[in-house]
């Protein structure tokens, strides 16, 4: 359990870190063009991590069909943020994407779809889950309530390589 | 209306993402997942490019190299998402993923770093990301 809480701070930091950066790619170049440059540097990254690990043992891997069209999700990802934040506006926009993203995950815990290991429902969790949510919530009206200009999250938030 | 849809299916996918990948990864191991997912990511996004005209690309040149190869970034952030996920689940993975994320924004916008514009933080928002850490404490109870 604390690997998983170590391992998830590690990435949620790299993720904001990636997605600044991202940002500044995006202020000179559109973002299906920017989402194929990090879609495919991070594949060359992993790629090559792969080898360094498995050496030629990377390649040794019976796939499923499905496994092939797995990159669609990502490119779903980043169609549907961008026009939830060209309609919405990006403060509105990312706010609702990490509430639906966390109540998703709660219900995919509790199903226990793919083959991931069940999860079993309480209502702990879900006092759990309406309590973050709420965090979200209130972290970006914030600014709005204070009637101040404070930070607030933008698109660069969600990406196509997002937890 | 519609951008609701689009926000709430956009947290969808995000989620049907990491569930994916950890799914994939138990099968053909961590590093191959992340390179197949990406590789697999990225001909469907060259092919929108090609299909709506988009030149931008050129203006890469224009772009520091050090935020051009953000990308490369995804591999530790991949891999430690399908590593958590395994431990604990998407729910948590997801919750630890989102507080770390909004704590280092917050840190770069108030600090300005990497050419973000400086950014004061507010009262409500430090309240906010304890009312986060408040809700994995009680899911982890």
């Amino acid at each position: 359990m604390a690997l998983g809480i170590l391992l998830a701070i590690l990435g949620g930091a790299f993720v904001s870190i990636q997605n600044t950066f991202n940002a500044n790619v995006k202020k000179r170049v559109s973002v299906w063009t920017t989402t194929a440059l990090v879609l495919f540097l991070g594949f060359a990254a992993s790629f090559a991590a792969g080898l360094a690990v498995e050496g030629a043992g990377l390649f040794s891997f019976q796939a499923e069909p499905w496994f092939w069209f797995s990159g669609i999700v990502g490119v779903g990802v980043v169609a549907c943020v961008t026009s939830g934040v060209q309609m919405l506006g990006p403060s509105r926009a990312i706010s609702l994407v990490m509430v639906s993203q966390i109540f998703f995950g709660l219900m995919w815990d509790t199903l226990g779809w793919f083959g991931l290991e069940k999860v079993p429902f309480t209502w702990q969790s879900l006092l759990g889950v309406i309590l973050i949510s709420g965090g979200v919530v209130l972290f970006q009206l914030g600014p709005k309530m204070e009637k101040e200009p404070y930070a607030r999250l933008d698109t660069r938030t969600a990406n196509a390589n997002d937890g | 209306m519609k951008g609701i849809v689009f926000a709430l299916m956009g947290g969808f996918f995000l989620t049907f993402q990491s569930v994916a990948n950890a799914t994939i990864s138990s099968q053909i191991g961590s590093w191959q997942a992340a390179a197949m997912t990406q590789l697999t990511g990225f001909v469907l996004a060259i092919a929108i490019v090609i299909t709506i005209r988009d030149r931008s690309y050129r203006q890469l040149t224009q772009v520091s190299p050090l935020y051009a190869s953000g990308g490369m970034l995804a591999a530790i952030v991949l891999f430690s998402n399908m590593t958590a996920v395994h431990i604990m689940g998407v729910t948590l993975t997801i919750a630890v993923f989102l507080i770390a994320q909004l704590m280092l924004a917050l840190a770069i916008d108030s600090k300005g770093w990497f050419d973000m514009p400086k950014k004061k933080i507010g009262r409500t928002q430090i309240a906010g990301v304890l009312m986060m850490i408040a809700g994995v404490i009680i899911l982890k109870l």
